[in-house]
């Protein structure tokens, strides 16, 4: 179907950010298929909406909130469901590592692996783990993904500390497990 | 800024969120004060981790090339 040189264009700016969207799909929904599924369902009614697109604002914005309005929608059913946000209490893993004499801290970092973390992230509930996802891996502003996700900046910045909590705590948990830190003060980071 | 301003602010220091005179206040803190520095270096880190761990993943070629054919 031949398209207006207009709509191409957009189609051409929307597609460029296809990364980020697929990206945040497949975190939100933890499946490839359905990571794909509903980043096409986003760009297809991105097209439908170009008009309410305000040209030189935020189009990664607006797509991603496109697409996690979706996720909500079509995903999980409901905004009410599936949103727990348990307060997991102040968790704060510095002050755990250094309790127990993990020393230097930040060595325990290094040796988490990578598919790890990306669970720890995918741990989280789904309010906490988009806020996550625009912040900490696609380095949005607080401004901008208050925008993305419909809530005021103060909201932004409470899910942001909660959700570091509950990563450094799964994260604690994993570090724990593989025996690359001992609980109560018992345990050193291995050298490598 | 007492140690505990400057942990209350940190989430918004590694995010660059906080205005030039913050930033002076904050930085002045650091350099005088270890344990906090050293808390910063961690959750600087962390971010980072989560972001390098996090990004990788692209958009499958077969993928992109389907929306490309739907949209164009």
């Amino acid at each position: 179907m031949a398209e207006s040189p207009a709509r191409t264009a957009f189609a051409e700016e929307a597609l460029t950010h296809l990364d980020v969207l697929y990206r945040g799909a497949l975190r939100l929904t933890r499946d490839p298929d359905q990571a794909q599924d509903l980043v096409q369902e986003a760009y297809v009614r991105a097209l439908r909406y170009q008009h309410s697109y305000q040209p030189g604002t935020n189009m990664k914005a607006w797509l991603f909130a496109i697409m996690r309005n979706l996720f909500w929608d079509r995903f999980k059913g409901s905004r009410k469901e599936d949103v727990s946000l348990d307060d997991v209490g102040e968790f704060v893993l510095y002050d755990k590592l250094r309790d127990e004499g993990a020393k230097p801290e930040a060595d325990v970092l290094d040796k988490l692996a990578a598919s790890e973390v990306v669970e720890a992230v995918e741990k989280l509930p789904p309010l906490h783990r988009e806020v996550v996802l625009l912040v900490d891996v696609e380095g949005f502003s607080y401004k901008d993904a208050a925008q993305t996700l419909g809530v005021p900046i103060g909201t932004v910045m409470s899910r942001l500390h909660r959700a570091r909590q509950q990563l450094q705590r799964s994260l604690y948990e994993y570090a724990v497990e593989s025996g690359i830190v001992h609980r109560n003060g018992t345990g050193q980071v291995p050298q490598q | 800024m007492n140690c505990n301003d400057c942990v209350e602010k940190l989430d918004q220091y590694v995010d660059r969120e906080l205005n030039n005179t913050e930033v002076l206040e904050l930085k002045r803190h650091l350099e005088g004060c270890p344990p906090c520095a050293d808390q910063y270096e961690f959750q600087a880190s962390l971010k980072r981790l989560v972001k390098v761990c996090c990004d990788k993943d692209t958009a499958p070629a077969a993928f992109r090339e389907k929306l490309r054919q739907i949209l164009l």
